[in-house]
């Protein structure tokens, strides 16, 4: 028992505040930006990108990265040849198609179902991390929960497989409304770069109603936390 | 030492056995007659003692006309395979079912049945495995002759499980989707009372189609995807395939390209084991521990941030070495780290050895018998805690392993209890392996670039991932691609073994034995 008192006195509090403060990401590895005007559009990055993220933009005749669909590899900047395209640290990249005053609804009391439709588990112990003492998402009013009847939103992870796409409908169905479905991952929102497998969808989205997107591969914990703030639009 | 065994055996069945080549060194590959398998195999097997450790088949229609079966067995005394591999006729295939006598072919059987429409004569149970009831009859994806983008349509079927019949048992379902945060799999127990009488796991919810869609792919594209094969076990799956296409190239890779490799497979075994021993915790409602271990764990990814700014250390390998040179300048910092990861291990452990009621719950819980594991060829933690004593590292080393030094654990009695005190003493041997890879890593380069391999070499990949034997075959394609890429990692075993270890205990104890082996679904289902 004393050891156990002492330990609750040499670790405090390890909880961050985030999304109130911002959090460090000056390490991580993320999304890859194209510099515009040092690219050549050579499209070196266009034909060995592994989920094809990359796309020449008609409009603009410049190369852009597709957020849904990218993985993080960092192979676009080890391979192109001018150095235009650098990978980034900038983490918060949800996007959200839900209205504004979507929070007076939910309040500041959220219950999230998590479903797995086909992940490679890497999404699944990022939304546990959630839970763990870095991030303790129950100071923000968010809760896990076991049932999707008792759920405001759906977490859904991976790329929609076909012995899968029964269970997820069903789980959706049970969902009362009002409710939110955020798609975590590449997989989830684009198929990522499972997107060509025969038991696999081209993401959650052709399967049920998708509100909010979450890019990564795996997105981190705060970056999960980001989507899930934006689709209650507590964050600007 | 391949070639005294193929003496050997050519001298057992000098009729049967066609021929046999060495390839990359310790694979001994042998030419088998279709109608001897049974006997052969048992036969390696049972009195020569080797395991079976994959088997697979190839749509091999193209450059032979005929479909090939291949039997993996590990001769682990040596540090060889053996792999008998037998052709059979492309029009309604059929082979003789080897699972009644070498009972670890089971799950490869019926995985192969559905994938291929390679018919397993005599096989106990001839069920469904990958595709539940929605799949047509007589569509077989890993066939060549199969486009890898075809989705066929659903149709509905009987979904059979094996009943249970008795006064006062019934059946409780469970899944796809769980409670927890935690990967689809279907459950139905079958219990009288509390104890559970037998466990079926349907698995195969994440069943993607990994291996077809890696045929005709670049070999630098399936790095990618093997990366993403199972989330935990990422660095182990990307490295037994730099392993095995390293070999097809004939590349040797520079030496601090290996030391790196190492210090980041166990960082990777270190993180997943602090994992597991935070959920066992949590299955037993012992929070305080719990959390102990989530912040070693969350220390763990700090490292893994540190290092490569990727938490579940991806982009890190590159075909013939790693990326960047990702532990130049952080060594100093990393040694402080894990001695700082160590003494709270040391004293975390020491707190939960000494609650008794923490040790009643685990102690005697899911009890995996040697016997049972051996038939199954249980592998990594779960087989060490049952009086399986292998690890990869130690009966085939790779990579810089051989130049350092650490102990395997070994425990006997096969309970929850075992397989904690295995990953316990893992995780500090793991801690050690990083600190003599710092100490011990040479400057120099890190990378030997993998520009071309030849069409239709063949090679094998095997490491210790954390949840244990890793092994990955890969046969190369015309233009640097992807002729088959057959993945078969640790859970594939381990499934059939759990459901053994559950028989007799209370359906309650199923979460706490569930964490203790930590078993991948998408790692299993592919």
């Amino acid at each position: 028992m004393f050891k156990v008192v002492k330990k609750m006195i040499q670790y405090p509090r390890l909880t961050v505040d985030y999304p109130k403060k911002p959090f460090d990401s000056s390490l991580f590895l993320s999304i890859p930006e194209i510099d515009s005007e040092k690219c050549t559009n050579c499209g070196e990055c266009l034909t060995q990108c592994p989920s094809n993220a990359i796309v020449m933009d008609k409009a603009s005749n410049n190369i852009r990265i597709n957020y849904n669909e990218c993985i993080f590899c960092a192979l676009c900047e080890d391979i192109c040849p001018t150095g235009s395209a650098r990978m980034s640290n900038k983490f918060e990249l949800a996007e959200s198609s839900l209205k504004e005053g979507i929070n007076k609804i939910f309040g500041r009391s959220l219950h999230i179902r998590e479903v797995d439709a086909g992940s490679c588990n890497g999404c699944d112990y990022e939304i546990n991390a959630l839970n763990n003492p870095l991030n303790d998402v129950e100071r923000l009013g968010i809760h896990f929960v076991a049932s999707p009847r008792h759920a405001d939103m759906l977490l859904v992870t991976g790329c929609g497989t076909r012995n899968m796409q029964n269970a997820l409908i069903k789980t959706y169905n049970a969902v009362p409304d009002p409710k939110i479905v955020v798609a975590v991952g590449a997989c989830a929102c684009s198929g990522g770069i499972f997107k060509d497998c025969y038991a696999a969808n081209k993401g959650i989205g052709s399967i049920i109603p998708v509100d909010v997107y979450i890019p990564g591969c795996p997105p981190r914990p705060q970056a999960i936390l980001y989507g899930i703030m934006k689709a209650l639009d507590r964050v600007k | 030492m391949c070639k005294e065994l193929y003496r050997k055996l050519k001298e057992t069945y000098p009729e049967k056995i066609y021929e046999g080549h060495v390839e990359n060194g310790n694979e001994l590959y042998l030419d088998v007659n279709p109608d001897k398998i049974l006997e052969i195999s048992t036969n390696v097997n049972i009195v020569l003692g080797f395991p079976l450790v994959s088997m697979f088949a190839s749509d091999e229609r193209n450059l032979s006309n005929k479909f090939a079966i291949y039997y993996v067995f590990a001769y682990r005394e040596k540090s060889s395979l053996l792999i008998l591999k037998t052709t059979i006729d492309g029009k309604e295939p059929t082979i003789k079912s080897i699972s009644n006598t070498v009972h670890a072919a089971a799950s490869y059987e019926r995985e192969i049945k559905d994938l291929f429409g390679i018919i397993p004569v005599g096989h106990p149970d001839s069920r469904e495995l990958v595709f539940h009831n929605n799949w047509p009859d007589g569509i077989y994806p890993l066939r060549k002759d199969y486009p890898s983008n075809y989705r066929p349509e659903f149709v509905k079927r009987e979904q059979n499980f094996k009943k249970i019949k008795g006064e006062g048992v019934y059946e409780i379902p469970v899944g796809p989707v769980h409670a927890g945060i935690i990967e689809p799999g279907h459950f139905r127990f079958s219990v009288a009372g509390e104890p559970i009488i037998n466990l079926e796991a349907q698995l195969y919810f994440v069943h993607k189609g990994i291996e077809k869609m890696c045929e005709g792919e670049s070999i630098e594209r399936c790095l990618y995807v093997s990366e993403r094969i199972s989330g935990d076990e990422t660095y182990s799956n990307s490295l037994v395939y730099c392993q095995a296409v390293e070999k097809i190239a004939n590349i040797k890779i520079p030496e601090r390209a290996e030391f790196t490799r190492v210090i980041f497979a166990e960082l990777e075994r270190l993180t997943s084991h602090l994992g597991d021993l935070g959920g066992i915790c949590v299955d037993v409602a012992y929070l305080f521990a719990a959390s102990q271990f989530k912040m070693m764990r969350i220390w763990a990814y700090q490292i893994a941030d540190l290092l490569c700014g990727m938490r579940f250390l991806r982009s890190v390998n590159k075909l013939g070495g790693v990326r960047k040179d990702f532990i130049a300048g952080k060594e100093l910092n990393l040694v402080k780290l894990l001695n700082r990861m160590k003494s709270e291990l040391e004293d975390t452990v020491n707190i939960i050895k000494s609650n008794s009621m923490f040790t009643d719950r685990v102690e005697n819980t899911g009890i995996l018998q040697s016997n049972i594991a051996l038939d199954l060829n249980a592998v990594g933690p779960a087989g060490r805690a049952s009086g399986m004593c292998h690890d990869v590292r130690k009966s085939h080393p790779y990579g810089a392993y051989k130049q350092l030094q650490f102990k395997m654990p070994r425990h006997s009695y096969g309970d929850v209890n075992c397989r904690m005190n295995v990953k316990i003493e893992e995780c500090f041997e793991s801690i050690d392996l990083i600190l003599q890879a710092i100490h011990l890593m040479p400057n120099g380069k890190i990378l030997e670039p993998v520009h071309s391999v030849e069409p239709y070499k063949f090679a094998f990949g095997m490491t210790e991932s954390p949840r244990g034997e890793n092994i990955h075959w890969v046969m190369t394609g015309e233009n640097d691609t992807i002729f088959r890429y057959k993945i078969r990692t640790p859970s594939f075993c381990n499934w059939p073994a759990l459901c053994h270890a559950v028989q007799g205990n209370i359906v309650p104890d199923f979460p706490l034995i569930n964490k203790s082996f930590n078993l991948s679904y998408a790692g299993n289902d592919l």
